[in-house]
């Protein structure tokens, strides 16, 4: 098992704030808190540290000598901190994180709640809560060294509640000792007692809905389906289900999108009906009758389209993203979106 | 709802182990498994061969294109009315009915449209049960001993045809192996009642069991007839147990309600349990999902809720079927009831990303378990049921029979990690 350690310069011995520039170094074995976690049972084969300010300055650079030692030392899991509450340094073990568990590694940190770097570790790291200051040493580091032995060796760890690290965004399923229908009982019994619980906590991305357009006379107006609406024959297969992918197609000056050009392949309704008018999945014709009526200012010169069908909520809200990046980078003021 | 009618007895016989042999019986908890007096020939013209197999516990073994399980069950008062509507005879609730079921056994019909042309390569998911590796829990029935029938559609057969004929088949199974019971003594008998007056002071519950009913292999029978016409209503718990409520939807295997679910319905036996000390069981709904349009959706959830006040209902309890579309069709129903100040549970699903839907009102869900998990790669040593069955592939949860079942039947939920 191989175990490397993350640190600033402060915790590496490197020196404190006037040190804060310093460049990434490699030192042997366990440095600063990695003795405690040694005495906890978690041997430090190497710690990588950099000054927090360097860090900061340099990301990229930085980033790029610390993962690349990482991966030299063909490491099994990565401890970043404890940073406790220091903003500069709890980002970068963070971003640290995050780079390291996007390539799988597993990785392990400890820092207070509102570090900026538990946003910025994008759910990669198992968090262990801690005090803003080192007093939370001794409690946060047994724990840290539990959770990193475990995952080194690959075996498993419990839930956020169970093992004690901050929740990561993720869900990840268990088998209860009862069954569904004997909790939704217990649960509804104690709803109707005055004590509301669930299972799922709500959603908490609802997405506000943006101002009225100023001048819908000038707006640039694109059109948006989720009705796999594709040319005829599917040249980029876009799937008829479970989509993962979206994508564009030129407009061009077409009055509308005619049914021996056009089609869906959307598994998820009859199309019949749709087929015989692709404009009832991508309103071209009616939004270039707006046009005409100088309601609305000009149309995008592509439609988007994907399948919105059996498409987990993570993907469909990654396209969103994409697909809204391009309309903004394209200067799009508004779009009309068609849902099945 | 009849008051009226007489108490339905399920007699359970334990069946510890499967053999197969020469012939079709029961010695002690052992059940003889005669796979070629129970395969299917010229019978069903739309099927060109359905052969039986016999897989337990532990077998290196992953079944694919699995459609259904069913629970062996036979009317013992009246054979022939087994499963009625779909093998023959009709429900009578002023008859004393005793159904005799088999424990620790199912029938699994399998069938690969994709290879029989009747689909296309993406219409269908893949429907797996594991009876080993690390995926043996994911569904309930890779810990049954599981008697596989196998189904291949005749060139010609239209789809609908083909289905009807495997539906009837598995159904036939199922009753010729309950019927390996008759005559012999249970092992435990639960008398299904009707509902009986009880505290009025008790908070009134009911449950609604969302089906949905779309077309050939995504429909849901009541009596053998497609139930795509449903608007909310009540059902007796004892007709679900008598096998008039039967599977016919193929869509997504980790969400899918088995025949096996309706007949054996947890969330029946939980509150049959709590009637008339927690709570008085006010009664079972059955209400379509999946509906078509935003009006059919808020004109369903809205008859629902207004059958739940006419029971006097302080509060119900929701169910899902399937993925995706349903889920609006649960939270407006969510909705519907707490509007009316009937308090709510649900059972859903999640996704990686969470909830397909959700409304305000859905303060109280049960989890389900998170369809989008990755169950880890795993190679048997056989695959029965056609296809490569993703072996050596990790899979989604969602692709395990009932792993993340919404009808309150299942076990796994999804925790903060």
């Amino acid at each position: 098992m191989t175990v490397v350690h993350y640190l600033n310069q402060f915790f590496a011995g490197l020196g404190a704030e006037e040190a804060a520039d310093h460049e990434p170094v490699r030192l042997d074995g366990a440095q600063g808190p990695g003795k405690a976690l040694a005495a906890a049972g978690l041997a430090i084969d190497l710690t990588v540290a950099c000054g927090d300010d360097r860090f900061a300055l340099d990301e990229n650079e930085c980033l790029a000598t610390l993962l690349s030692w990482i991966e030299e030392a063909d490491a099994d899991v990565v401890v970043c901190g404890p940073s406790f509450g220091s903003g500069r340094y709890g980002y970068a073990c963070g971003v640290l994180a995050r780079e390291l568990g996007r390539s799988g590694m597993p990785v392990v940190a400890a820092m207070t709640p509102d570090s900026p770097g538990v946003l910025a570790s994008e759910g990669a790291a198992y968090i262990v809560p801690t005090t803003g200051n080192v007093a939370g040493m001794r409690d946060a580091v047994p724990i840290v060294a539990s959770l990193a032995a475990r995952l080194a060796a690959g075996d498993p760890v419990g839930s956020s509640e169970e093992e004690g690290y901050l929740p990561r965004g993720l869900r990840v399923n268990v088998l209860s000792d009862e069954l569904a229908a004997d909790r939704a009982v217990g649960l509804l019994l104690a709803k109707l007692g005055g004590e509301v619980r669930t299972e799922i906590a709500p959603p908490t991305d609802r997405v506000a809905p943006p101002d009225p357009l100023a001048d819908p006379t000038a707006a640039l107006v694109a059109l948006v389906t989720e009705a796999g609406c594709v040319p005829q024959g599917n040249p980029d297969r876009l799937p008829t289900r479970h989509a993962n992918v979206w994508l564009r197609y030129p407009i061009g000056d077409r009055a509308d999108l005619a049914p021996e050009d056009y089609l869906s392949v959307h598994a998820g309704f009859d199309t019949t009906d749709a087929n015989e008018d692709p404009d009832r999945l991508v309103p071209l014709d009616a939004a270039r009758a707006l046009v005409q009526a100088g309601r609305i200012g000009r149309v995008h010169d592509e439609f988007f389209t994907t399948t919105g069908v059996d498409t987990p909520v993570a993907v469909s809200r990654r396209m969103g993203q994409e697909i809204g990046a391009e309309l903004r980078n394209a200067g799009v003021d508004a779009v009309i979106l068609t849902g099945t | 709802m009849s008051h009226t009618r007489a108490d339905l007895e399920i007699a359970a016989f334990a069946v510890d182990e499967v053999v197969e042999g020469t012939l079709t019986g029961r010695d002690g908890t052992t059940l003889l498994v005669s796979s070629s007096q129970l395969a299917v020939g010229a019978g069903e013209p739309a099927l060109a061969e359905a052969t039986v197999e016999v897989v337990r516990p532990g077998d290196h073994v992953r079944l694919t294109n699995v459609l259904d399980a069913v629970v062996p069950d036979i009317r013992a008062d009246d054979p022939a009315s087994s499963f009625p509507g779909v093998l023959g005879g009709t429900w009578n609730d002023a008859a004393h009915p005793r159904v005799d079921r088999l424990t620790g056994v199912v029938v699994l019909p399998v069938c690969d449209w994709k290879a029989a042309g009747l689909v296309g390569p993406e219409e269908f998911p893949p429907s797996y049960v594991d009876m080993a590796g690390p995926g043996q829990d994911r569904s309930p029935w890779g810990s049954t001993s599981n008697v596989v029938v196998r189904c291949s559609p005749a060139p010609g057969a239209s789809i609908a045809d083909a289905d009807a004929a495997i539906r009837r088949i598995a159904l036939r199974v199922a009753r010729t192996l309950a019927a390996t019971t008759v005559d012999a003594t249970p092992d435990d008998v639960r008398r299904i009642r009707a509902l009986t007056e009880t505290d009025p002071d008790l908070p009134g519950v009911c449950a609604i069991l969302q089906v949905a009913s779309e077309g050939p292999l995504t429909d849901t029978f009541f009596d053998g007839a497609n139930l795509r016409d449903l608007m909310p209503r009540m059902v007796d718990p004892a007709w679900l147990a008598a096998g008039r409520l039967t599977n016919g939807a193929y869509d997504w295997p980790g969400v899918r309600n088995t025949t096996a679910n309706y007949q054996d319905l947890a969330l029946v036996r939980a509150l049959e349990r709590a009637h008339g000390d927690a709570l008085r069981f006010a009664g079972l709904i059955l209400a379509p999902g999946y509906l078509d349009t935003a009006e059919a959706k808020r004109r369903g959830a809205e008859a629902s809720a207004t059958l739940a006040a006419e029971l006097g209902a302080a509060g119900a309890i929701c169910t899902t079927f399937s993925s995706g579309n349903s889920h609006t069709d649960t939270m407006l129903t969510v909705r519907a009831l707490e509007s009316r100040g009937i308090a709510t549970t649900a059972l859903v699903c999640e996704t990686n990303g969470g909830l397909t839907d959700h409304v305000a009102e859905a303060d109280c869900l049960v989890s389900t378990g998170n369809e989008d998990e990755l169950v880890a790669a795993w190679t048997p040593e056989r695959i029965v049921g056609g296809g490569d069955g993703d072996a050596g592939r990790a899979v989604p949860m969602v692709h395990y029979l009932s792993s993340c079942v919404q009808t309150g039947d299942g076990g796994w939920t999804s925790v903060p990690a």
